[in-house]
């Protein structure tokens, strides 16, 4: 007992090292497993308060690109509201029916954190639950894509960008809807990689890629990127490609969480037919 | 002895704040992002006590880590780096004394044994943090490419900080 005592002290040092190597890495990993745990709510609720503070300032520096984007969604607004419209049949009238129900709705919320530098990378809105936010919603800024609400606080929450290996979005090119998955393989934050394109799809550069609507985080046809380069790999069975996303992440300051006001009841179908039995 | 605390307090929240305000929004064709809140361990004193060495090394960590929503992953790569530092110190001799509440210093030391200090733990720490971070094989190029051009941008952040505060004393 008392050697083995001694032993401890003597080598104390390197018991407390692995000790604390693997309550970091315990950390580490159970993190990535369970998301929205009390960890990252303390987590987005102390960061979140600083760093409100150090986005206040920084803020002024993004006001003119934050105008222009608002500028150019507006427009795109009113080009589509009714009036914008010329009626070429005078006998069309209006009718209020029950054929259109909601189905999006869109929540308006400022970044205070976001990085584009590492291989993860994560964006802090300064909304959360009392909001109405809740996990894995759809962010955009205009028609473009940014990213998916991973945990939520009550004032806060932490977004995976595109910019992230565990983010894996499915697209479609716009001129043949042809199905592709688009991910991002680190390095420059313009550039994200175009997966599982069928041998027979004519690519060119400049072909424009948008969500999918398979998954139900995002609605169909907003903006993913436009393709850069392709290789055809003869050995492979799918092509791939490389795309500029059409998101500029490095200068995000407001973005839009989507509201899905029918996911309930999209979950509620899924849930009674499993196609694998 | 009390000063010597609050010295390395208020390093170690200059430091923190000096990271997640501006150096992890440093942008250069997205392979570089310097790390230098580790220097607070670089500069610990060389009398620190092994298990403050290594409980306020995995502290600076997992405060880096709350900040960017990544936990355990500053923290884990922190306290490897700490762990080797009496090692590194014991194999790298010095020939001078080291005197009680001085740190590590290019002044003292030298240039010399300061760059092989500071570069086998800065590598230290970035190899953990990288890999880890990344955990595929498949982009393994790509991640040693982006952690060598993080190791020379940290490097040169301490040796400008080496020559600005600490070098007319």
């Amino acid at each position: 007992m008392r050697n083995l005592l001694y032993f401890l002290r003597k080598h104390y040092f390197i018991f407390l090292a692995v000790a604390l190597e693997v309550i970091s890495l315990v950390i580490f990993v159970q993190y990535n497993a369970f998301q929205n745990n009390a960890l990252t709510r303390f987590s987005s609720t102390m960061s979140g308060s600083v760093l409100d503070i150090s986005n206040d300032v920084s803020e002024y520096f993004s006001l003119r690109r934050a105008n222009r984007i608002l500028a150019e969604d507006n427009a795109r607004l009113h080009s589509n509201r009714p009036e914008a419209f010329y009626r070429a049949d005078t006998n069309m009238f209006y009718r209020k029916d029950t054929l259109y129900m909601l189905e999006y709705r869109y929540i308006s919320a400022k970044v205070i954190s976001n990085t584009t530098n590492k291989r993860n990378n994560f964006l802090l809105l300064n909304k959360g639950r009392k909001q109405g936010i809740q996990n894995n919603m759809g962010v955009i800024i205009g028609n473009r894509i940014v990213g998916q609400v991973i945990s939520v606080s009550d004032h806060f929450s932490w977004v995976m960008s595109l910019l992230n290996k565990d983010s894996r979005i499915s697209g479609k090119f716009k001129k043949n809807n042809q199905l592709v998955n688009i991910e991002w393989n680190g390095g420059n934050y313009r550039y994200g990689e175009v997966k599982e394109i069928p041998k027979h799809v004519q690519i060119w550069r400049g072909d424009t890629i948008i969500t999918s609507g398979n998954s139900d985080i995002f609605p169909e046809g907003l903006l993913i990127g436009t393709v850069h380069e392709f290789t055809v790999a003869p050995e492979d069975n799918f092509n791939r490609a490389i795309l500029t996303f059409s998101t500029d992440f490095n200068s995000l300051s407001y973005v839009e969480v989507i509201i899905d006001l029918m996911r309930q009841e999209k979950e509620e179908v899924k849930g009674t037919f499993n196609p694998s039995n | 002895m009390t000063e010597l605390v609050f010295k390395n307090i208020g390093r170690f929240l200059f430091l923190v704040f000096l990271q997640i305000l501006i150096l992890n929004n440093i942008q250069l064709g997205g392979y570089i992002n310097p790390y230098l809140y580790i220097y607070f361990i670089l500069l610990l004193p060389w009398e620190t006590p092994r298990w403050l060495l290594l409980l306020s090394s995995f502290l600076i960590g997992i405060t880096i880590d709350m900040f960017t929503n990544t936990p355990g992953l500053n923290a884990a790569s922190s306290v490897m780096m700490a762990s080797f530092r009496p090692l590194i110190i014991r194999s790298l001799s010095t020939g001078t004394e080291f005197l009680i509440g001085e740190n590590p210093s290019l002044k003292n030391q030298g240039m010399k044994w300061f760059f092989n200090y500071s570069l086998l733990l800065v590598l230290i720490h970035h190899t953990v943090l990288f890999f880890l971070e990344t955990f595929r094989i498949s982009e393994f190029l790509m991640t040693s490419l982006r952690m060598i051009l993080s190791v020379v941008f940290t490097m040169i952040l301490i040796f400008g900080a080496e020559y600005l505060f600490y070098s007319k004393k």
